[in-house]
């Protein structure tokens, strides 16, 4: 189990307040070791520099050594030879150093019964010894009022960088509740509102921007479903109201059994209309959840194409148009040929029905030589304003002539199509002139 | 000949039973898939109508049950369930043939006959109706003395409505019997009533009586329809 998490906000504060508070832990361990270190070696020198005088004075001039306090201000030292104390200072002997005096040649810290700190250095050769001290109570007392101010300075720095990084976060963050709250007010029933985007260019600008555009494209596809089901029932709704206005009026008077039999029949016909459309919706809806699996093999496209245009020739011929194929080169294209067919005959069946009687309609297989194999089919119809060119393949939309009433079929002819190309890894180009006609291109992976 | 009918559907069960006793066969209906499992051991059946989704016992265990009872008994399942996985399912369990509703009653019937003529081929090589002659052979059509030319898929269709002549032909018989196409959401419709247009216009057009007529919601025949 989890601790609960504490507020972005809490831990960014902290999170500062910890960095902080281990910089200046640093900064001022550093500052002790650099103070303490430089404090000492002006002693280490003043004692060296007392040791030589010590030493010179002893050597040349042994007679004056006991003037050597008041005239050099060296207080603090013993001279011993040959075993025997030659001279030792007044300040010496009250300091008690005469007792337990370290031995070493190097520069120590000793502490004086009384509780003085004295630096102390012994130079020892076979004939005489000299000692020399100095009082280290000034630096030392430097030295803890240096630690007793860093000391103090910690907490207070940590307490300032919590405070101070707990105000930061909470101004940092304060685009980010400002954008919660406007979320939480953007619903279904809301989506056309925006986050506001102070600065595009900083981070909780893009992160907006990016919350926008997602918007955007749930607002669509609410807009897309709006309109689909719509669609859907209306396309469902109109078989079914003539099956009812059929069923209901048959009802309403004797008839013989001939006109029974319209009837039922008329009711029948309605039924297959309604089955077709489930039909088709049931694709696509399979399609949409990805149920369908394409099981892909190698198939040569010139020959395929031909075979479905041979199915569709008879509704060409009855519009008096010519609906050719031309013979080319083996083309290959890895797919599903099942799938592929119902991709291909709703666009056949497309070109023919939107094409005026006596039009062309061509077929081509060819690859287009860098891995793509392409089946085209090209008509002489009315052309695809460039505002329809990306919604025809979308569910029920039928352009303009959707809107005269006069097209056949609900709409989902392309639909279909570019899901079955979709659905072997291909996809569906349009190339359009208005009054020309246009062009659907087939184009799937070659392997 | 007795047929089972196991469907929960009280509605579509008795429209295939009154159907069905129509065609002259025997039926007996169950409502649930442990009635159906009781009524297929206890009674002599000839084959089984069976709907998948079923209360008390799902039709795929009571078809393996059965399976494990007679290993001949045919099996016709009826399901609104048409995804090839489910198509799949079924026939690997057991079943003979496969139809997903709604399907037209035409259809259900000739499945019915083909599944009962099983085992029984019949080395036809000519099918004739009055004085329409189909060379199965030589795929050489002639009414009378008069011989005609059709196409491929005109020869196809009127093959198949001579087999079933009398019997109405439904659009999806024909485009699984003649374009082998079984998926529903296709333009085909336009194609088969285009293609019945033309075959008209040869076989029937150019003579005093014709062979040729649309039921009207169902499909077409070729002959006078049975009662």
């Amino acid at each position: 189990m989890r601790r609960p998490r504490l507020s972005v906000r809490a831990r960014l504060a902290l999170w500062h307040a910890g960095v902080l508070i281990l910089i200046v832990c640093l900064f001022s361990a550093g500052i002790f070791v650099f103070v303490r270190g430089s404090l000492f070696a002006g002693v280490d020198r003043q004692l060296a520099r007392a040791l030589e005088t010590v030493d010179w004075v002893y050597h040349h001039e042994p007679e004056d050594i006991q003037n050597l306090p008041t005239e050099s201000g060296i207080r603090l030292f013993r001279v011993v030879a040959d075993g025997k104390l030659f001279h030792q200072t007044e300040s010496w002997e009250r300091a008690g150093l005469a007792q337990g005096l370290p031995g070493s040649a190097a520069p120590e810290s000793w502490k004086s019964p009384d509780g003085r700190w004295y630096r102390v250095q012994v130079v020892t050769t076979p004939a005489y010894a000299i000692a020399a001290a100095v009082e280290e109570g000034a630096r030392r007392d430097a030295l803890w009022t240096l630690i007793e101010i860093l000391a103090a300075g910690v907490p207070l720095a940590a307490v300032l960088a919590i405070a101070g990084g707990y105000f930061l976060a909470g101004r940092a963050l304060a685009p980010v509740g400002a954008m919660a709250d406007k979320a939480r007010e953007i619903t279904a029933d809301r989506l056309g509102e925006r986050l506001p985007v102070a600065n595009p260019q900083d981070e909780f600008g893009r992160l907006a921007t990016v919350f926008n555009d997602t918007l955007s494209r749930l607002c669509d596809s609410f807009e897309r479903l709006r309109r689909f089901t719509a669609d859907a029932s209306h396309e469902l709704r109109t078989p079914l109201t003539a099956i009812c206005s059929v069923g209901e009026v048959a009802l309403q008077r004797e008839l013989d059994a001939g006109a029974y039999r319209e009837v039922i029949g008329s009711m029948l016909e309605e039924v297959r209309r309604l089955t077709h459309v489930v039909d088709s919706l049931l694709v696509l809806t399979r399609a949409d959840s990805g149920a369908a699996r394409a099981e892909r093999e190698v198939v040569e496209l010139s020959s395929f194409a031909g075979s479905v245009a041979d199915n569709l020739r008879v509704l060409a011929e009855e519009k008096r148009q010519t609906l050719e194929v031309e013979p080319g080169a083996r083309v290959e294209a890895a797919c599903d040929p099942a799938i592929l067919r119902l991709g291909l005959m709703n666009l056949l069946d497309n070109a023919i029905k939107f094409t005026p009687p006596g039009g062309a309609i061509l077929v081509r297989a060819r690859a287009n030589g860098s891995g793509e194999s392409h089946i085209e089919v090209q008509d002489t119809g009315p052309g695809i304003a460039p505002a329809h060119r990306e919604r025809v393949f979308e569910r029920f939309y039928r352009g303009d002539a959707g809107c005269n009433g006069n097209s056949p079929g609900a709409g989902l002819g392309l639909a279909i199509a570019r899901w079955a190309v979709a659905a072997n890894g291909g996809r569906i180009e349009l190339e359009s002139e208005e009054s020309r006609g246009s062009l659907f291109r087939i184009v799937l992976p070659a392997r | 000949m007795r047929i089972l009918v196991v469907e929960d559907e009280r509605k579509v069960a008795r429209a295939l039973q009154e159907g069905l006793e129509g065609e002259g066969y025997a039926v007996a209906v169950a409502a649930d898939g442990e009635e159906g499992f009781r009524l297929a051991r206890r009674e002599a059946v000839d084959l089984v109508l069976l709907d998948l989704a079923l209360p008390k016992r799902d039709g795929i265990d009571l078809l393996a049950a059965l399976r494990r009872q007679d290993k001949l008994l045919p099996v016709l399942i009826l399901t609104a369930r048409d995804a090839v996985e489910d198509r799949v399912l079924g026939l690997d369990s057991g079943a003979d043939d496969y139809l997903v509703k709604p399907f037209t009653f035409p259809e259900l019937l000739a499945r019915i006959r083909a599944l009962l003529r099983r085992g029984h081929p019949d080395p036809v090589l000519e099918l004739k109706h009055e004085d329409l002659h189909l060379d199965l052979a030589t795929r050489k059509v002639a009414r009378g003395d008069h011989s005609m030319e059709l196409t491929g898929k005109e020869f196809e269709i009127l093959e198949c409505l001579l087999r079933h002549r009398g019997r109405t032909v439904s659009r999806d018989m024909l485009a699984s019997h003649v374009w082998h196409v079984t998926a529903r959401a296709t333009p085909l419709d336009n194609v088969i009533d285009v293609t019945m247009v033309r075959l008209r216009r040869k076989i029937d057009d150019p003579f005093e009586k014709k062979l040729l007529h649309t039921v009207r919601g169902l499909g077409f025949v070729l002959g006078e329809r049975r009662p």
